[in-house]
């Protein structure tokens, strides 16, 4: 009889926003590196929201210990096979790199804007990473649901991407920036990582048969079915055709996007733990 | 590393008194938790950050519509290949000199990644202490001469301490014995040091299959999935990176359709 590590809402909040964090900065760096200067703007909410969310993430990670003031004992060892360890490492290093990023999107002399643009090359690395190492630390469990399919880690990048992207479309329009050209190429951009993380959870199905019962027909299952496909998924991609011309229907959107990637971290999380 | 110590718990012998349970509780002065009906004598159903021994009550059908008593006290496989060793990323969980695996209650500031990566649910996490708890082999104990607890303690020899390796060949003769008695199928269960994990030292001498017992038949290192879903997560990054490399190196026609 398996044990469950009883991770509770502090942990999903953690895989959410750092899925966003992680995401939200490797679509600014994309954008920074090889958009056109009128994509500054997605750039620039894309480095200051992963700098926040990236400290949140460590107070939510810290708080969750049974002893939260041992945590430094994380940073005696470094396990590089150890997705805990490397992760404890990678949020620090990510966190550096925000913040030298944020920074840096302030200033608009040349050899600065070519020097941020290295930075969120190299920062994006940790971006990928962040955004998906938390699935890869699932499937290194001893829970079949959570380390069969060998694709947790895939999920969480699609979908921290996907919401990474919503994060600064919503942001975007918030703002009234959501008639410049950014919003247009962000929007797609997040069409493609919806429909990239609909395919990889196909697969994941598939390829966990009656081990994903947890979530395909469980008690979870109205909230798997109607809450992350449906509402998150489905429900969105509809919106972004038939809204093209209505920039609300796309915040709508955005919206919805944002509480799949929630739900997408809750049932995974919650579906297996008592 | 000193020779090998390990424990043979040999299922033929046991009587189901609980001896070792109780011995375990008391030597590590573990709480006692309330009796829960499990359906069965057997209190209580799972390993507990209190309960590090635990004897199994079995019922199981037999062919002739009987049913087969099965006892067996079970307890941490201490692992050659330990998945919670492996998940451990404070260091808190060490291998000792003697092969015995134990959480250093100094060091584990409870991220609970050990509870989930154990094949068997034996580590538990305690939420008075912080930190993650299960069966320390009496290190105290075998530190300074002495057999663990419940090996001490057990009335049959049910539970027996020694070296590895002289423990393993007691166990292949006695497996012997009991197929020459009739019980078909008596087996070991994680003696064999090329087998799974590595070898148990905790093995066990079953009187039926593993998953009677409610053990699996084959466990694996939990750890065996972190390379391929690496290598997919990679693979991934590069699909959606280059979905966003798309989406913005797009020009001259507004940026796309919005």
């Amino acid at each position: 009889m398996l044990k469950t590590p009883e991770w509770e809402m502090m942990i999903v909040w953690y895989f959410f926003l750092g899925g966003i964090a992680g995401g939200a900065y490797f679509t600014a760096a994309i954008a920074d590196n090889f958009g056109s200067a009128r994509d500054g703007a997605v750039a620039r909410i894309g480095y200051l929201l992963s700098l926040p969310l990236t400290l949140v993430c460590g107070i939510l990670l810290v708080a969750d210990l049974g002893l939260p003031l041992r945590f430094l004992n994380m940073l005696g060892t470094f396990a590089f096979w150890n997705p805990m360890s490397i992760g404890a490492w990678g949020i620090g290093v990510f966190g550096a790199f925000t913040f030298v990023s944020s920074v840096l999107s302030f200033s608009a002399s040349a050899d600065r804007v070519a020097l941020r643009r290295k930075v969120g090359l190299v920062g994006s690395i940790f971006g990928f990473f962040l955004a998906s190492y938390t699935g890869v630390l699932l499937g290194g469990t001893a829970l079949p649901f959570w380390g069969e399919a060998r694709l947790m880690g895939a999920l969480f990048l699609a979908s921290g991407a996907s919401t990474g992207m919503a994060a600064i479309s919503l942001i975007l329009f918030l703002t009234g920036g959501a008639s410049g050209e950014g919003f247009g190429k962000i929007k797609k951009a997040d069409r493609y990582s919806m429909l990239i993380e609909i395919v990889v959870l196909a697969i994941f199905l598939g390829v966990l048969g009656s081990a994903a019962r947890p979530i395909v027909t469980g008690h979870m299952a109205p909230l798997f079915w109607g809450g992350l496909i449906g509402l998150g998924l489905v429900v969105p991609l509809a919106l972004e055709f038939v809204g093209k011309r209505a920039r609300v229907l796309t915040a709508v959107s955005a919206v919805l996007v944002l509480v799949g990637g929630f739900i997408l971290r809750y049932v995974m999380l919650m579906s297996v733990q008592a | 590393m000193a020779r090998t110590l390990a424990m043979f718990t040999d299922t033929s012998l046991c009587i189901g008194c609980r001896a070792c349970q109780v011995a375990c509780k008391q030597w590590n002065e573990l709480g006692m938790e309330a009796p829960e009906w499990t359906g069965t004598y057997q209190n209580h159903a799972h390993f507990t950050d209190q309960t590090y021994r635990l004897v199994r009550f079995i019922e199981e059908p037999k062919p002739t519509g009987d049913l087969a008593w099965l006892l067996m006290s079970d307890v941490c496989k201490h692992c050659a290949e330990a998945g919670c060793l492996e998940a451990c990323p404070t260091g808190a969980i060490y291998r000792t000199e003697f092969g015995t695996v134990n959480i250093n209650q100094d060091v584990c500031n409870g991220c609970r990644y050990c509870v989930a990566s154990c094949p068997f649910g034996v580590v538990a996490f305690n939420e008075e202490s912080g930190t993650a708890k299960k069966c320390t082999f009496c290190n105290d104990r075998i530190h300074n001469g002495l057999g663990p607890a419940c090996a001490k303690a057990c009335p049959t020899d049910s539970i027996q301490f020694g070296f590895r390796d002289e423990l393993v060949a007691r166990a292949q003769k006695r497996v012997e014995t009991l197929k020459g008695m009739g019980f078909k199928e008596a087996q070991l269960y994680g003696a064999d040091g090329k087998g799974f994990l590595g070898g148990l030292n905790a093995f066990f001498l079953l009187l039926s299959k593993p998953s009677t017992y409610n053990l699996p038949d084959s466990p694996k290192l939990p750890q065996r999935n972190i390379v391929a879903d690496s290598l997919l997560s990679i693979g991934s990054a590069l699909v959606v990176g280059l979905g966003a490399l798309l989406a913005f190196r797009e020009r001259g026609n507004g940026g796309g359709d919005a």
